[in-house]
């Protein structure tokens, strides 16, 4: 293979791999990570750029509401949400990439409703 | 032997002749049959498209390696933005503002790309940002000069045979993109059916040349790639609403109110 061929290949590896959209830099969420979070809906937002849900959670910290970030509802809605999926007040689980310096919160990667229906398949954030 | 010959050749021009009548079902007037002329003479990329997938073929994007050749004055501009935007939240699309031209299309495909074509222009909906364009074919273009500058310019298309030629003009100095440019910059778009996928999904492809006497030391082209999606229409992009409804609903509770919302 020629060396030029070479370098576009390499050049258009890294063009292809590239996001198409980062709204803002994601280094704090461990993606490499997966932790399950259950609690009940204080409040959501779907939303463009990005989803917001506060969860009421009692674990081994003790019962406290956190935040979460996800992905925008657009790209959510490609990947099975529906608005009927769960509402303030049930009680659901996530799946999150935790905060690298194990803070509360987290990046939402998969919701899963009260009927046990899960959507979502984040790998990177959006 | 002449007279033969004369006679075979007005023969065989009447039969290229009836060859070339229309159709018994054809239509009869020049008002019916002018949509159907005008449709049929160029391809029809309406619909919606996603990011092309391949991988024994070429990619999304062919590009040049190196990417755009920025001058020193851009670099300099570029540099600034960084400084002042790095380690931060600070983005076009955190602040719902949309890429522009080219990133607008260069980066459509995870949001997909909608085309709604028409004879006299194509509509082009990029979903993330809910962004538009609309790319006026031949007589329908106006003068450039009468509008203010965009993010997406603004575009005067022709077509070449089976490829859409787009020109755009009329584009803002842009630091905040992938693609840096100035206000002069000029784009070029050649847009295209391209091998379609093994499977037979149609392929939308463009080559794209971004020049900028003032940004770029040299034209930047690069090639993007597109493959259709079935029963798909791009979603709104709502973004600027949830900044408001914190405004708003601060503005109720320092009243002491509380906002109806369902």
């Amino acid at each position: 293979m020629k060396i030029s061929n070479l370098i576009a290949m390499l050049m258009l590896a890294v063009l292809a791999s590239a996001p198409a959209l980062a709204h803002h830099s994601a280094v704090q969420f461990d993606f490499q990570n997966t932790v399950l979070v259950e609690g009940k809906v204080v409040q959501v937002r779907f939303a463009n750029p990005h989803m917001h849900l506060v969860l009421a959670v009692s674990d081994a910290k003790g019962a406290r509401e956190i935040t979460f970030e996800g992905h925008s509802r657009n790209n959510m809605s490609r990947q099975g949400l529906t608005p009927n999926l769960f509402k303030v007040g049930d009680t659901i689980t996530i799946r999150i990439a935790p905060m690298r310096n194990g803070a509360d919160g987290g990046y939402v990667t998969a919701v899963r409703g009260p009927d046990g229906t899960e959507v979502g398949r984040v790998t990177a954030a959006d | 032997m002449e007279n033969m010959k004369k006679i075979s050749a007005t023969l065989a021009a009447l039969a290229l002749l009836s060859a070339c009548q229309p159709a018994t079902d054809a239509p009869t007037t020049v008002a019916d049959a002018a949509p159907a002329a005008a449709t049929a003479a160029v391809p029809d990329f309406s619909g919606a498209w996603t990011t092309y997938r391949n991988a024994a073929a070429a990619g999304a994007f062919t590009a040049p390696a190196g990417g755009p050749k920025l001058t020193a004055a851009a670099q300099a501009a570029v540099a600034d933005y960084q400084s002042v935007t790095q380690g931060t939240d600070y983005s076009p699309g955190n602040a719902c503002v949309g890429g522009g031209m080219p990133s607008s299309m260069l980066g459509s495909g995870g949001y997909p790309m909608e085309i709604i074509q028409r004879p006299e222009q194509l509509f082009v909906i990029y979903e993330a940002h809910s962004e538009m364009r609309r790319m006026f074919i031949d007589d329908e273009a106006q003068d450039p000069s009468q509008f203010f500058p965009e993010r997406n310019g603004y575009s005067r298309a022709h077509w070449e045979g089976q490829r859409l030629i787009v020109e755009t003009v009329n584009l803002k100095t842009q630091v905040d993109t992938r693609y840096p440019h100035s206000s002069q910059a000029t784009i070029r778009e050649e847009y295209y059916f391209d091998t379609p996928q093994p499977d037979g999904t149609p392929v939308l492809a463009a080559d794209l040349t971004l020049t900028d006497p003032l940004w770029l030391e040299e034209p930047f082209t690069i090639t993007k790639r597109w493959q259709a999606m079935a029963d798909y229409h791009v979603k709104s992009y709502e973004c600027a609403e949830p900044k408001w409804l914190d405004e708003l609903i601060a503005l109720y509770e320092a009243k002491g109110l509380t906002m109806v919302q369902e």
